[in-house]
Protein backbone atom coordinates (compact mmCIF):
# COMPACT_ATOMS: atom_id res chain seq x y z
CA UNK A 1 0.00 0.00 0.00
CA UNK A 2 2.74 2.39 1.05
CA UNK A 3 4.90 1.31 -1.89
CA UNK A 4 2.12 1.82 -4.41
CA UNK A 5 1.29 5.23 -3.00
CA UNK A 6 4.93 6.31 -3.19
CA UNK A 7 5.22 5.08 -6.75
CA UNK A 8 2.00 6.82 -7.83
CA UNK A 9 3.21 10.04 -6.25
CA UNK A 10 6.38 9.80 -8.36
CA UNK A 11 4.25 9.28 -11.44
CA UNK A 12 2.14 12.26 -10.45
CA UNK A 13 5.21 14.48 -10.22
CA UNK A 14 6.50 13.15 -13.53
CA UNK A 15 3.16 13.89 -15.19
CA UNK A 16 3.25 17.47 -13.88
CA UNK A 17 6.81 17.95 -15.05
CA UNK A 18 6.26 16.49 -18.52
CA UNK A 19 2.88 18.01 -19.13
CA UNK A 20 3.71 19.39 -22.54
CA UNK A 21 5.87 16.45 -23.64
CA UNK A 22 2.95 14.42 -24.97
CA UNK A 23 0.15 16.66 -26.25
CA UNK A 24 -2.00 13.64 -27.11
CA UNK A 25 -2.34 12.56 -23.49
CA UNK A 26 -3.79 14.44 -20.57
CA UNK A 27 -3.51 12.36 -17.43
CA UNK A 28 -5.25 13.60 -14.30
CA UNK A 29 -5.25 12.20 -10.79
CA UNK A 30 -8.42 12.27 -8.71
CA UNK A 31 -8.27 15.13 -6.17
CA UNK A 32 -8.93 12.95 -3.20
CA UNK A 33 -7.73 9.50 -4.25
CA UNK A 34 -4.33 8.80 -5.79
CA UNK A 35 -5.55 5.33 -6.83
CA UNK A 36 -8.09 6.79 -9.25
CA UNK A 37 -6.98 8.54 -12.43
CA UNK A 38 -8.61 9.62 -15.65
CA UNK A 39 -6.99 10.35 -18.97
CA UNK A 40 -8.07 12.15 -22.09
CA UNK A 41 -6.36 10.78 -25.17
CA UNK A 42 -6.56 12.03 -28.74
CA UNK A 43 -7.55 9.60 -31.44
CA UNK A 44 -4.48 8.94 -33.60
CA UNK A 45 -4.35 10.66 -36.97
CA UNK A 46 -5.12 8.72 -40.14
CA UNK A 47 -7.43 6.43 -38.18
CA UNK A 48 -11.23 6.53 -37.85
CA UNK A 49 -10.63 7.94 -34.36
CA UNK A 50 -8.88 11.08 -35.60
CA UNK A 51 -10.39 14.24 -34.18
CA UNK A 52 -11.96 12.40 -31.27
CA UNK A 53 -11.05 12.78 -27.62
CA UNK A 54 -11.48 9.62 -25.57
CA UNK A 55 -11.77 9.39 -21.83
CA UNK A 56 -10.12 6.54 -19.95
CA UNK A 57 -10.70 5.55 -16.32
CA UNK A 58 -7.85 4.06 -14.28
CA UNK A 59 -8.31 2.12 -11.09
CA UNK A 60 -4.97 1.29 -9.52
CA UNK A 61 -4.69 -1.76 -7.24
CA UNK A 62 -2.84 -1.68 -3.93
CA UNK A 63 -0.27 -4.09 -5.35
CA UNK A 64 0.72 -1.58 -8.03
CA UNK A 65 3.23 -1.53 -9.69
CA UNK A 66 3.61 -5.30 -9.31
CA UNK A 67 0.07 -5.56 -10.64
CA UNK A 68 -1.34 -3.60 -13.57
CA UNK A 69 -3.86 -0.79 -13.30
CA UNK A 70 -7.38 -1.51 -14.49
CA UNK A 71 -8.17 0.71 -17.42
CA UNK A 72 -11.25 1.16 -19.53
CA UNK A 73 -12.79 3.51 -21.99
CA UNK A 74 -15.50 5.75 -20.60
CA UNK A 75 -16.10 7.15 -24.07
CA UNK A 76 -17.95 4.82 -26.42
CA UNK A 77 -15.60 3.44 -29.07
CA UNK A 78 -16.04 0.94 -31.91
CA UNK A 79 -12.81 -1.05 -31.87
CA UNK A 80 -12.17 -4.82 -32.01
CA UNK A 81 -10.24 -4.86 -28.74
CA UNK A 82 -12.55 -2.70 -26.66
CA UNK A 83 -15.77 -4.06 -25.18
CA UNK A 84 -18.59 -2.07 -26.71
CA UNK A 85 -20.64 -1.86 -23.51
CA UNK A 86 -18.14 -1.87 -20.65
CA UNK A 87 -15.17 -0.19 -22.32
CA UNK A 88 -12.90 -3.01 -21.13
CA UNK A 89 -9.67 -3.19 -23.13
CA UNK A 90 -7.97 -6.33 -24.40
CA UNK A 91 -4.30 -5.51 -24.22
CA UNK A 92 -1.55 -7.89 -23.08
CA UNK A 93 0.30 -5.33 -20.97
CA UNK A 94 -2.83 -4.83 -18.86
CA UNK A 95 -2.81 -8.55 -18.10
CA UNK A 96 -0.04 -11.13 -18.19
CA UNK A 97 2.56 -8.99 -19.96
CA UNK A 98 2.40 -6.22 -17.36
CA UNK A 99 5.60 -5.15 -15.65
CA UNK A 100 6.52 -2.27 -13.35
CA UNK A 101 8.55 -0.79 -16.21
CA UNK A 102 5.22 0.51 -17.54
CA UNK A 103 3.66 3.67 -16.18
CA UNK A 104 0.17 5.13 -16.39
CA UNK A 105 1.52 7.47 -19.05
CA UNK A 106 3.10 4.71 -21.13
CA UNK A 107 -0.10 2.65 -20.80
CA UNK A 108 -1.93 5.57 -22.43
CA UNK A 109 0.61 5.50 -25.25
CA UNK A 110 0.08 1.76 -25.67
CA UNK A 111 -3.68 2.29 -25.87
CA UNK A 112 -3.24 4.96 -28.54
CA UNK A 113 -1.04 2.50 -30.45
CA UNK A 114 -3.75 -0.15 -30.09
CA UNK A 115 -6.32 2.28 -31.52
CA UNK A 116 -4.14 2.69 -34.60
CA UNK A 117 -3.30 -1.01 -34.86
CA UNK A 118 -6.30 -3.14 -33.89
CA UNK A 119 -5.78 -6.85 -33.28
CA UNK A 120 -8.91 -8.38 -34.82
CA UNK A 121 -7.84 -11.90 -33.87
CA UNK A 122 -8.48 -11.33 -30.17
CA UNK A 123 -11.70 -9.34 -30.32
CA UNK A 124 -13.82 -8.11 -27.43
CA UNK A 125 -16.11 -6.47 -29.96
CA UNK A 126 -16.84 -9.28 -32.39
CA UNK A 127 -18.79 -7.14 -34.84
CA UNK A 128 -15.86 -4.85 -35.20
CA UNK A 129 -13.41 -7.76 -35.37
CA UNK A 130 -15.48 -9.56 -37.98
CA UNK A 131 -15.56 -6.54 -40.25
CA UNK A 132 -11.78 -6.36 -40.19
CA UNK A 133 -11.28 -10.09 -40.48
CA UNK A 134 -13.56 -10.34 -43.48
CA UNK A 135 -11.57 -7.58 -45.10
CA UNK A 136 -14.32 -4.96 -44.95
CA UNK A 137 -11.95 -2.14 -44.04
CA UNK A 138 -14.36 0.45 -45.36
CA UNK A 139 -17.21 -0.92 -43.25
CA UNK A 140 -15.03 -0.95 -40.14
CA UNK A 141 -13.76 2.55 -40.72
CA UNK A 142 -17.18 4.05 -41.31
CA UNK A 143 -18.65 2.42 -38.20
CA UNK A 144 -15.68 3.49 -36.11
CA UNK A 145 -15.82 7.02 -37.53
CA UNK A 146 -19.53 7.27 -36.84
CA UNK A 147 -19.05 6.40 -33.18
CA UNK A 148 -16.11 8.76 -32.94
CA UNK A 149 -18.40 11.56 -34.17
CA UNK A 150 -21.27 10.54 -31.93
CA UNK A 151 -19.37 9.99 -28.74
CA UNK A 152 -15.89 11.48 -28.89
CA UNK A 153 -16.31 14.86 -30.55
CA UNK A 154 -17.65 18.01 -28.99
CA UNK A 155 -21.19 18.78 -30.11
CA UNK A 156 -21.44 21.74 -32.43
CA UNK A 157 -23.86 24.56 -31.79
CA UNK B 1 -23.92 -12.53 -35.50
CA UNK B 2 -25.19 -9.35 -33.96
CA UNK B 3 -26.94 -7.05 -36.32
CA UNK B 4 -26.39 -3.43 -36.98
CA UNK B 5 -29.73 -2.34 -35.55
CA UNK B 6 -28.42 -3.00 -32.11
CA UNK B 7 -25.60 -0.60 -32.74
CA UNK B 8 -27.99 2.05 -33.93
CA UNK B 9 -30.01 1.63 -30.76
CA UNK B 10 -26.87 1.82 -28.71
CA UNK B 11 -25.82 4.96 -30.40
CA UNK B 12 -29.13 6.61 -29.68
CA UNK B 13 -29.03 5.87 -26.02
CA UNK B 14 -25.45 6.97 -26.08
CA UNK B 15 -26.39 10.30 -27.59
CA UNK B 16 -28.72 10.98 -24.74
CA UNK B 17 -26.32 10.06 -22.03
CA UNK B 18 -23.11 11.34 -23.51
CA UNK B 19 -23.71 14.91 -22.41
CA UNK B 20 -23.16 13.87 -18.83
CA UNK B 21 -19.95 11.85 -18.58
CA UNK B 22 -20.81 8.39 -17.39
CA UNK B 23 -20.45 7.83 -13.71
CA UNK B 24 -19.56 4.20 -13.99
CA UNK B 25 -17.90 3.34 -10.74
CA UNK B 26 -19.13 -0.16 -10.91
CA UNK B 27 -15.96 -2.17 -11.25
CA UNK B 28 -17.87 -5.28 -10.29
CA UNK B 29 -19.05 -6.05 -13.80
CA UNK B 30 -15.58 -5.48 -15.11
CA UNK B 31 -14.54 -8.83 -16.53
CA UNK B 32 -10.81 -8.29 -16.26
CA UNK B 33 -11.37 -7.85 -12.58
CA UNK B 34 -12.98 -11.27 -12.39
CA UNK B 35 -10.06 -12.83 -14.19
CA UNK B 36 -7.58 -11.16 -11.86
CA UNK B 37 -9.56 -12.26 -8.84
CA UNK B 38 -9.66 -15.80 -10.05
CA UNK B 39 -5.95 -15.70 -10.72
CA UNK B 40 -5.13 -14.43 -7.27
CA UNK B 41 -7.41 -17.09 -5.77
CA UNK B 42 -5.42 -19.75 -7.58
CA UNK B 43 -2.20 -18.16 -6.37
CA UNK B 44 -3.48 -18.11 -2.82
CA UNK B 45 -4.30 -21.80 -3.10
CA UNK B 46 -0.78 -22.54 -4.33
CA UNK B 47 0.65 -20.42 -1.53
CA UNK B 48 -0.96 -22.74 1.03
CA UNK B 49 1.05 -25.63 -0.38
CA UNK B 50 4.52 -24.10 -0.28
CA UNK B 51 5.86 -20.71 0.79
CA UNK B 52 7.91 -18.63 -1.66
CA UNK B 53 10.98 -20.15 -0.03
CA UNK B 54 10.66 -23.40 1.94
CA UNK B 55 12.60 -24.85 4.85
CA UNK B 56 15.91 -26.63 4.40
CA UNK B 57 15.21 -30.32 3.96
CA UNK B 58 17.58 -33.29 3.84
CA UNK B 59 18.09 -34.63 0.33
CA UNK B 60 16.25 -37.80 1.36
CA UNK B 61 13.01 -35.84 1.05
CA UNK B 62 13.72 -35.59 -2.65
CA UNK B 63 14.13 -39.35 -2.89
CA UNK B 64 10.83 -39.82 -1.05
CA UNK B 65 9.12 -37.82 -3.75
CA UNK B 66 10.21 -40.28 -6.44
CA UNK B 67 9.87 -43.47 -4.44
CA UNK B 68 7.51 -45.02 -6.96
CA UNK B 69 8.88 -43.03 -9.87
CA UNK B 70 11.55 -43.42 -12.48
CA UNK B 71 14.49 -45.64 -11.45
CA UNK B 72 16.86 -43.37 -13.35
CA UNK B 73 15.83 -40.43 -11.17
CA UNK B 74 16.25 -42.44 -7.98
CA UNK B 75 19.66 -43.54 -9.19
CA UNK B 76 20.60 -39.92 -9.89
CA UNK B 77 19.37 -38.72 -6.52
CA UNK B 78 21.65 -41.31 -4.96
CA UNK B 79 24.55 -39.82 -6.93
CA UNK B 80 23.54 -36.34 -5.76
CA UNK B 81 23.58 -37.51 -2.16
CA UNK B 82 27.34 -38.04 -2.43
CA UNK B 83 27.89 -34.36 -3.04
CA UNK B 84 24.89 -32.56 -1.65
CA UNK B 85 23.34 -32.54 1.78
CA UNK B 86 20.12 -30.60 1.55
CA UNK B 87 17.54 -28.93 -0.62
CA UNK B 88 15.43 -25.84 -0.09
CA UNK B 89 12.34 -25.73 -2.26
CA UNK B 90 10.81 -22.64 -3.80
CA UNK B 91 7.29 -22.05 -5.01
CA UNK B 92 6.61 -22.96 -8.63
CA UNK B 93 5.11 -19.61 -9.56
CA UNK B 94 7.33 -18.84 -12.55
CA UNK B 95 9.70 -16.83 -10.35
CA UNK B 96 11.48 -19.84 -8.86
CA UNK B 97 14.84 -19.20 -10.52
CA UNK B 98 15.03 -15.58 -9.35
CA UNK B 99 13.65 -16.46 -5.92
CA UNK B 100 16.14 -19.31 -5.48
CA UNK B 101 18.97 -17.03 -6.56
CA UNK B 102 17.84 -14.32 -4.15
CA UNK B 103 17.78 -16.57 -1.14
CA UNK B 104 20.92 -18.52 -2.00
CA UNK B 105 22.89 -15.33 -2.57
CA UNK B 106 21.74 -13.51 0.57
CA UNK B 107 22.21 -16.63 2.68
CA UNK B 108 25.74 -17.00 1.30
CA UNK B 109 26.59 -13.42 2.22
CA UNK B 110 25.10 -13.90 5.66
CA UNK B 111 27.20 -16.99 6.28
CA UNK B 112 30.43 -15.79 4.71
CA UNK B 113 30.20 -12.14 5.84
CA UNK B 114 32.20 -11.48 2.70
CA UNK B 115 32.29 -7.70 2.60
CA UNK B 116 34.55 -7.65 -0.44
CA UNK B 117 31.85 -9.53 -2.34
CA UNK B 118 29.23 -7.06 -1.11
CA UNK B 119 31.31 -4.14 -2.35
CA UNK B 120 31.86 -5.90 -5.64
CA UNK B 121 28.20 -6.61 -6.26
CA UNK B 122 27.23 -3.08 -5.25
CA UNK B 123 29.49 -1.77 -7.99
CA UNK B 124 27.77 -4.11 -10.45
CA UNK B 125 24.34 -2.99 -9.26
CA UNK B 126 25.40 0.60 -9.88
CA UNK B 127 26.48 -0.46 -13.37
CA UNK B 128 23.06 -2.04 -13.93
CA UNK B 129 21.37 1.17 -12.85
CA UNK B 130 23.35 3.09 -15.45
CA UNK B 131 22.57 0.47 -18.08
CA UNK B 132 18.83 0.88 -17.51
CA UNK B 133 19.14 4.66 -17.58
CA UNK B 134 21.04 4.59 -20.84
CA UNK B 135 18.41 2.25 -22.30
CA UNK B 136 15.82 4.91 -21.57
CA UNK B 137 14.08 3.46 -18.51
CA UNK B 138 12.64 6.16 -16.27
CA UNK B 139 14.52 5.99 -12.97
CA UNK B 140 11.35 6.05 -10.88
CA UNK B 141 10.13 2.83 -12.51
CA UNK B 142 13.01 0.74 -11.15
CA UNK B 143 14.63 2.64 -8.25
CA UNK B 144 12.34 1.21 -5.55
CA UNK B 145 13.30 -2.33 -6.56
CA UNK B 146 17.01 -1.49 -6.51
CA UNK B 147 16.70 0.16 -3.11
CA UNK B 148 14.95 -2.84 -1.63
CA UNK B 149 17.63 -5.26 -2.85
CA UNK B 150 20.44 -3.08 -1.47
CA UNK B 151 18.57 -2.88 1.82
CA UNK B 152 18.47 -6.70 2.05
CA UNK B 153 22.15 -6.85 1.16
CA UNK B 154 23.02 -4.44 4.00
CA UNK B 155 20.89 -6.31 6.47
CA UNK B 156 22.59 -9.68 6.05
CA UNK B 157 25.91 -8.12 7.01
CA UNK B 158 26.07 -8.47 10.77
CA UNK B 159 26.96 -5.85 13.32
CA UNK B 160 24.76 -2.96 12.37
CA UNK B 161 21.37 -1.82 13.59
CA UNK B 162 19.75 -3.11 10.44
CA UNK B 163 21.26 -6.60 10.74
CA UNK B 164 18.91 -9.54 10.63
CA UNK B 165 19.10 -13.22 11.58
CA UNK B 166 18.72 -16.19 9.25
CA UNK B 167 15.18 -16.71 10.53
CA UNK B 168 14.36 -13.16 9.64
CA UNK B 169 15.87 -13.58 6.20
CA UNK B 170 13.59 -16.57 5.70
CA UNK B 171 10.60 -14.55 6.89
CA UNK B 172 11.41 -11.69 4.53
CA UNK B 173 11.84 -14.10 1.64
CA UNK B 174 8.33 -15.33 2.35
CA UNK B 175 6.90 -11.84 2.65
CA UNK B 176 5.53 -10.85 -0.72
CA UNK B 177 6.25 -7.16 -0.29
CA UNK B 178 9.99 -7.89 0.06
CA UNK B 179 10.36 -11.09 -1.92
CA UNK B 180 8.52 -9.99 -5.05
CA UNK B 181 10.34 -6.65 -5.08
CA UNK B 182 13.72 -8.39 -5.02
CA UNK B 183 12.59 -10.78 -7.77
CA UNK B 184 11.53 -7.76 -9.79
CA UNK B 185 14.92 -6.16 -9.17
CA UNK B 186 16.56 -9.22 -10.75
CA UNK B 187 14.14 -9.04 -13.67
CA UNK B 188 15.10 -5.43 -14.34
CA UNK B 189 18.80 -6.29 -14.10
CA UNK B 190 18.39 -9.29 -16.43
CA UNK B 191 16.42 -7.31 -18.97
CA UNK B 192 18.95 -4.47 -18.94
CA UNK B 193 21.85 -6.88 -19.52
CA UNK B 194 20.07 -8.64 -22.41
CA UNK B 195 19.23 -5.35 -24.10
CA UNK B 196 22.67 -3.92 -23.54
CA UNK B 197 24.27 -6.91 -25.25
CA UNK B 198 21.44 -7.61 -27.64
CA UNK B 199 23.68 -8.72 -30.49
CA UNK B 200 25.15 -11.40 -28.19
CA UNK B 201 21.79 -12.62 -26.88
CA UNK B 202 19.81 -12.37 -30.12
CA UNK B 203 20.69 -15.81 -31.55
CA UNK B 204 19.85 -17.53 -28.24
CA UNK B 205 16.54 -15.71 -28.06
CA UNK B 206 15.73 -16.62 -31.65
CA UNK B 207 16.39 -20.22 -30.66
CA UNK B 208 13.78 -20.02 -27.91
CA UNK B 209 11.06 -17.96 -29.52
CA UNK B 210 10.43 -16.00 -32.64
CA UNK B 211 10.58 -12.73 -30.76
CA UNK B 212 12.98 -9.83 -31.14
CA UNK B 213 15.24 -9.03 -28.20
CA UNK B 214 12.99 -6.12 -27.28
CA UNK B 215 9.82 -8.24 -27.42
CA UNK B 216 11.50 -11.02 -25.47
CA UNK B 217 12.49 -8.66 -22.67
CA UNK B 218 9.04 -7.13 -22.54
CA UNK B 219 7.11 -10.38 -22.61
CA UNK B 220 9.40 -13.01 -21.07
CA UNK B 221 11.78 -11.22 -18.71
CA UNK B 222 10.16 -8.16 -17.15
CA UNK B 223 6.69 -9.53 -16.32
CA UNK B 224 6.47 -11.34 -12.97
CA UNK B 225 5.74 -15.05 -13.24
CA UNK B 226 7.49 -15.53 -16.58
CA UNK B 227 9.75 -18.55 -16.32
CA UNK B 228 13.49 -18.34 -16.71
CA UNK B 229 15.62 -20.06 -19.28
CA UNK B 230 19.35 -20.23 -19.86
CA UNK B 231 19.19 -16.76 -21.43
CA UNK B 232 17.92 -15.27 -18.16
CA UNK B 233 20.50 -17.14 -16.09
CA UNK B 234 23.38 -16.13 -18.32
CA UNK B 235 22.29 -12.50 -18.29
CA UNK B 236 21.78 -12.29 -14.53
CA UNK B 237 25.06 -14.05 -13.82
CA UNK B 238 26.92 -11.70 -16.16
CA UNK B 239 25.21 -8.54 -14.94
CA UNK B 240 25.86 -9.17 -11.27
CA UNK B 241 29.14 -11.05 -11.78
CA UNK B 242 27.92 -14.02 -9.76
CA UNK B 243 28.70 -17.55 -10.97
CA UNK B 244 25.82 -20.03 -10.75
CA UNK B 245 25.90 -23.83 -10.88
CA UNK B 246 22.81 -25.57 -12.17
CA UNK B 247 22.49 -29.30 -11.53
CA UNK B 248 20.16 -31.07 -13.91
CA UNK B 249 17.91 -33.78 -12.58
CA UNK B 250 16.06 -35.34 -15.51
CA UNK B 251 15.58 -38.74 -17.02
CA UNK B 252 18.39 -38.58 -19.52
CA UNK B 253 20.90 -41.39 -19.21
CA UNK B 254 24.13 -42.53 -20.79
CA UNK B 255 24.21 -45.37 -23.27
CA UNK B 256 26.71 -47.37 -21.30
CA UNK B 257 24.27 -47.69 -18.43
CA UNK B 258 26.21 -45.63 -15.94
CA UNK B 259 24.31 -42.85 -14.26
CA UNK B 260 25.80 -39.42 -13.80
CA UNK B 261 24.24 -36.10 -12.98
CA UNK B 262 25.03 -33.26 -15.34
CA UNK B 263 25.64 -29.77 -14.22
CA UNK B 264 26.41 -26.55 -15.96
CA UNK B 265 28.32 -23.61 -14.52
CA UNK B 266 27.28 -20.17 -15.61
CA UNK B 267 30.48 -18.18 -15.28
CA UNK B 268 30.09 -14.44 -15.72
CA UNK B 269 32.01 -12.77 -18.49
CA UNK B 270 34.03 -10.29 -16.56
CA UNK B 271 33.76 -6.67 -17.52
CA UNK B 272 36.75 -5.58 -15.49
CA UNK B 273 39.87 -7.37 -16.63
CA UNK B 274 42.03 -7.08 -13.49
CA UNK B 275 39.52 -9.25 -11.67
CA UNK B 276 39.57 -11.87 -14.39
CA UNK B 277 43.34 -12.16 -14.47
CA UNK B 278 43.77 -12.84 -10.78
CA UNK B 279 40.50 -14.70 -10.43
CA UNK B 280 41.59 -18.13 -11.55
CA UNK B 281 39.68 -21.09 -10.22
CA UNK B 282 38.73 -19.27 -7.06
CA UNK B 283 36.56 -16.79 -8.89
CA UNK B 284 34.96 -19.40 -11.08
CA UNK B 285 33.82 -21.77 -8.37
CA UNK B 286 30.11 -21.02 -7.95
CA UNK B 287 28.84 -20.62 -4.41
CA UNK B 288 25.26 -20.78 -5.65
CA UNK B 289 23.97 -24.20 -6.66
CA UNK B 290 20.48 -24.68 -8.01
CA UNK B 291 18.73 -27.93 -8.75
CA UNK B 292 16.86 -27.92 -12.03
CA UNK B 293 14.07 -30.31 -12.72
CA UNK B 294 12.29 -29.65 -16.01
CA UNK B 295 10.29 -26.48 -15.38
CA UNK B 296 11.51 -25.74 -11.86
CA UNK B 297 14.48 -24.54 -9.79
CA UNK B 298 15.24 -25.21 -6.12
CA UNK B 299 18.31 -24.50 -4.00
CA UNK B 300 20.90 -27.23 -3.36
CA UNK B 301 23.35 -27.30 -0.44
CA UNK B 302 26.72 -29.02 -0.95
CA UNK B 303 28.14 -31.18 1.81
Amino acid sequence: MQASRARLFKEYKEVQREKSADPDIQLVCDDSNIFKWTALIKGPSETPFEGGVFQLAFSVPEQYPLQPPQVRFLTKIFHPNVHFKTGEICLDILKNAWSPAWTLQSVCRAIIALMAHPEPDSPLNCDSGNLLRSGDIRGYQSMARMYTRLAAMPKKG
Amino acid sequence: MQNQEEHVEESETEKMTSTQPSEVDDWANFRDDDIMQQQSAIQAEEAEKIPFVGDKEPLSSLADEYRSGSPILLEKIKVLTDQYAAIRRTRGDGNCFFRSFMFAYLEHIMESQDEAEVDRIKANVEQCRMTLQSLGYAEFTFEDFFALFLEQLESVIQGSEASISLDELIQRSRDQSVSDYVVMFFRFVTSGEIRKRSEFFEPFILGLTNASVEQFCKSAVEPMGEESDHVHITALSDALGVPIRVVYLDRSSCDNGSVSVNHHDFIPVSNNLPCASNGGTEATNPFITLLYRPGHYDILYPK
